[in-house]
């Protein structure tokens, strides 16, 4: 029996009323601990695949990993939840995750919440919902006039097997919105990124039109929320300098920006794991030209992000005057970061960092860390597959070997790894730093797409510079760690911390 | 190279849905389609018949593996017939509807049946549309045509009617319409009769009657259809009769169903005319009493 080959080529098939999820699709991953080139020559053999932990504290849902929250900034369309009421809770911390963007620095002034939730009762589970989702429709398109009408699905409405293509296409002819489906029902996937390849599938089959002229000043960038408000502001300010548009999606984008996806010049990445679908699903259908790697991290990415752009908008010389006027400005500043961290320890050794590396996170930090200084022997990635495969051998080329542990974000995995890992500095997941108590540097990767600070900055050459000096800050100060020592009990016992196995609970007689 | 054809069969359990849909597949091989055959039903046992009477590892056994070797889903019966079958939980526990819709998403989202190109795809499905997850093969038309296997059995045609209801309802959103009734286990007139008046009532029609048949029993405990047991029998030229009229039919009705009180009412005359020809064969007797 041969498990299903490594297709890096494969098709997507937007006749489907959704996408594969991405343990099928890319034989996704929830659990690995090992080499990098171990996991690559695992996951060409197709030998990855996803186990259950008996112990589970911290995940996402694929509906409720961000996704509401940033399908609720796109302004003029409205968002249906078809589920009961819980499964919209988390949409309602839009305001809290974008408020504190000023409208100065280009948050829209309207913000409003676009929401509506069929609130499943026990009568819809037992007879079908249907109507109500109609109606709900009905209701969005009159309250809100919007100009598409996501339809977010839930498990409830997934078990009971509502016919979401049914109800849209009869009562499509009655509103004017464009009604986008998007299949993210929880139990379809232990994945997360299943529900962003659903949410693009839904934008690529029912929003993104024919195009009617090639916008060769246009760049697609989707991100992560993990990309903050100020890294928007520098890739517009580097790619506007060179006469560039930056199409971003999808916070805070309008309909027409999905809409006209099709017209751009290419599709940069900021996060391949994140933009693959689209990206092949735009190349497919309307034979827009993308790239995954490398992301705009660390001035050496971001230079080779440029020249892919330059490539292919035809803006070659622009970019390398861009890139030669940049550089004298912030090259000699990441080169004073790079040698104060050089020399930190004192003993010609290298400053040890670990960081809760989502996948994407891990082709685009790792070089970056190199080139700070830093050397990075471990990344602990939430989920892995097969789509980045190529990028990530390349990068082990490059770089050289390293461990890949990922965890899921699962806290207690992730604090026994720190602590028997002993790094320098330990970069976690912003809700996440609580769970480590240590005398050494914590501190988080990244902040979210609402923190407007300028030292939040990640990417280009703002964001290279930024986030070394932040890095600098969290060796410098240590008042944090202090008191979080001093004042807060350690959220696990020593037990488990004796205990040799980070992946005790993995459940491992769960996958065959 | 011919278009792919998609048909769902759905029946009452009992009826000799799968027996009917295995020789259908048989008969179809044997003339020189490529055939895949989907059971939809939790006690998979759709497509022993294809392959020697011996069970076949399931989709959601695969799932439930958590692996993603879905050559594991896919088994060679008779003639090279694809059989795969959903599969579900044990009897009284879980969600048999939701390991429908996870098994047949599994299958058509990730291009398998593409990848097996068959010209010809038949679901077997559990013959109560008891709810969503069963009513997936009708729903967006990933079965062109519904048929249905009935005996003249009351309450096999009451499940008939049933999914009659569910064909009716997706038929305005792209659902799959019907394209026949299949009358099955027919042993006298009086009963073909009685299959004939309801397909006329609901304004569908009949596509083949298949006798009852010792034949049949024989080749179903051998583990063989009867297209492969028997294949010189009369009963497995009804079969490949089937067959020929299934490639052909390009017919799609949208149904009239009963609503349930008529369907009683109906029922009870019928039921009273089988009984009383039931009676004069076994005794012997005319009914319209002149031969006394």
């Amino acid at each position: 029996m041969q498990p299903k080959p490594y297709d890096p080529d494969h098709k997507i098939d937007l006749d489907k009323n959704t996408c594969p999820n991405r343990e099928q699709r890319a034989n996704g991953t929830n659990v690995y601990y090992g080499k990098a080139t171990q996991l690559i020559e695992d996951a060409k053999a197709g030998k990855t695949k996803c186990f259950d932990r008996e112990l589970q504290q911290t995940s996402g849902c694929v509906l409720n990993f961000y996704l509401t929250v940033r399908v609720s900034t796109i302004r003029d369309a409205a968002i249906i939840y078809h589920g009961p009421l819980g499964c919209s809770s988390s949409s309602l911390g839009y305001r809290e995750i974008f408020r504190s963007v000023p409208p100065e620095l280009g948050r829209p002034q309207n913000f409003e919440l676009n929401w509506i939730t069929t609130n499943l009762q026990q009568s819809d589970v037992v007879y079908g919902a249907s109507q109500k989702l109609k109606n709900a429709v009905l209701e969005a398109q009159k309250r809100y006039d919007p100009k598409a009408i996501f339809i977010l699905t839930t498990c409830t409405s997934g078990v009971i097997g509502e016919d979401i293509e049914g109800a849209v296409n009869e009562i499509q002819p009655e509103v004017k919105a464009k009604i986008v489906p998007v299949h993210c029902e929880g139990v379809r996937s232990r994945l997360v990124q299943t529900g962003y390849d659903a949410f693009w599938h839904g934008v690529l089959k029912y929003l993104v039109k024919k195009p009617e002229k090639i916008q060769k000043d246009l760049v697609n960038v989707a991100s992560m929320l993990s990309y903050t408000w100020q890294d928007r502001l520098e890739i517009k300010r580097l790619l506007g300098k060179v006469g560039l548009r930056v199409n971003f999606i999808p916070e805070f984008a309008s309909v027409n920006q999905l809409e006209e996806l099709s017209e751009a010049a290419v599709t940069a990445p900021l996060c391949p794991t994140y933009t693959d679908y689209l990206s092949r699903g735009l190349k497919q259908e309307f034979d827009v030209p993308y790239f995954l790697y490398p992301s705009p991290v660390g001035i050496k990415n971001t230079e080779a992000w440029l020249r892919q752009i330059g490539k292919y908008t035809g803006k070659e010389e622009e970019i390398e005057a861009l890139i030669k006027e940049e550089n004298k400005i912030w090259a000699p500043k990441l080169k004073s970061i790079r040698e104060r961290l050089l020399n930190y320890r004192g003993d010609g050794k290298r400053l040890e960092v670990l960081g809760s590396l989502g996948q994407g996170r891990l082709l685009s930090q790792i070089p970056y860390f190199d080139e700070l200084g830093l050397s990075s022997s471990a990344g602990l990635p939430q989920d892995f597959d097969n789509l980045i495969l190529e990028d990530i051998e390349n990068m082990v080329e490059d770089i050289g070997d390293f461990d890949i542990l990922v965890s899921t974000f699962q806290a207690a995995e992730q604090g026994h790894i720190t602590r028997n890992r002993d790094p320098d500095i330990t970069l976690t997941c912003p809700f996440q730093g609580g769970a480590y108590k240590r005398e050494k540097s914590v501190t988080r990767l990244h902040a979210l797409r609402g923190d407007p600070d300028p030292w939040s900055t990640q990417s280009g050459y703002a964001g290279a510079i930024a986030f070394g000096e932040f890095i600098l800050q969290s060796l410098e100060n240590k008042a944090f760690e202090n008191t979080m020592k001093e004042k807060t009990a350690d959220s696990y016992k020593d037990s488990w911390y004796e205990q040799p196995n980070p992946l005790k609970y993995v459940d491992r007689e769960s996958s065959k | 190279m011919i278009k792919r054809k998609q048909i769902a069969i759905y029946g009452k359990g009992g009826v000799g849905k799968s027996t009917t849909t295995s020789n259908l597949s048989a008969a179809l091989s044997d003339i020189g389609y490529t055939v895949m055959q989907v059971g939809c039903d939790p006690k998979n046992d759709s497509t022993n018949s294809l392959r020697g009477g011996k069970p076949i590892p399931t989709v959601m056994d695969t799932l439930r593996s958590g692996s993603n070797d879905f050559e594991q889903i896919i088994h060679e019966g008779y003639n090279g017939i694809f059989c795969v079958e959903a599969g579900g939980p044990e009897p009284g526990v879980g969600c048999a509807g939701r390991g429908i819709i996870a098994a047949i998403e599994l299958l058509d989202n990730n291009g398998i049946i593409d990848d097996y190109d068959p010209d010809i795809v038949i679901y077997d499905v559990l013959g109560d549309v008891v709810c969503g997850g069963f009513a997936i093969p009708i729903r967006q038309g990933l079965a062109e045509q519904i048929y249905t296997v009935t005996s003249s059995d009351y309450m096999a045609i009451y499940a008939v009617n049933n999914l009659f209801k569910g064909i009716l309802k997706y038929s305005g959103s792209g659902g799959g319409l019907l394209g026949g009734i299949i009358g099955n286990s027919i042993k006298s007139l009086a009963e073909k009769e009685m299959i004939e008046d309801f397909s006329n009532k609901t304004d569908s029609e009949v596509i083949q009657y298949v006798p009852r048949s010792p034949t049949v029993t024989k080749c179903e405990l051998e583990g063989k259809t009867t297209i492969e047991g028997d294949p010189d029998s009369d009963q497995a030229e009804v079969y490949r009769e089937l067959a020929r009229k299934v490639i052909n039919n390009q017919k799609k009705f949208i149904p009239k169903p009963f609503d349930v009180d008529a369907l009683n009412d109906w029922g009870s005359t019928w039921v009273s005319r089988i009984l009383l020809h039931q009676k004069t064969s076994s005794q012997g007797i005319q009914d319209d009493g002149s031969g006394v």
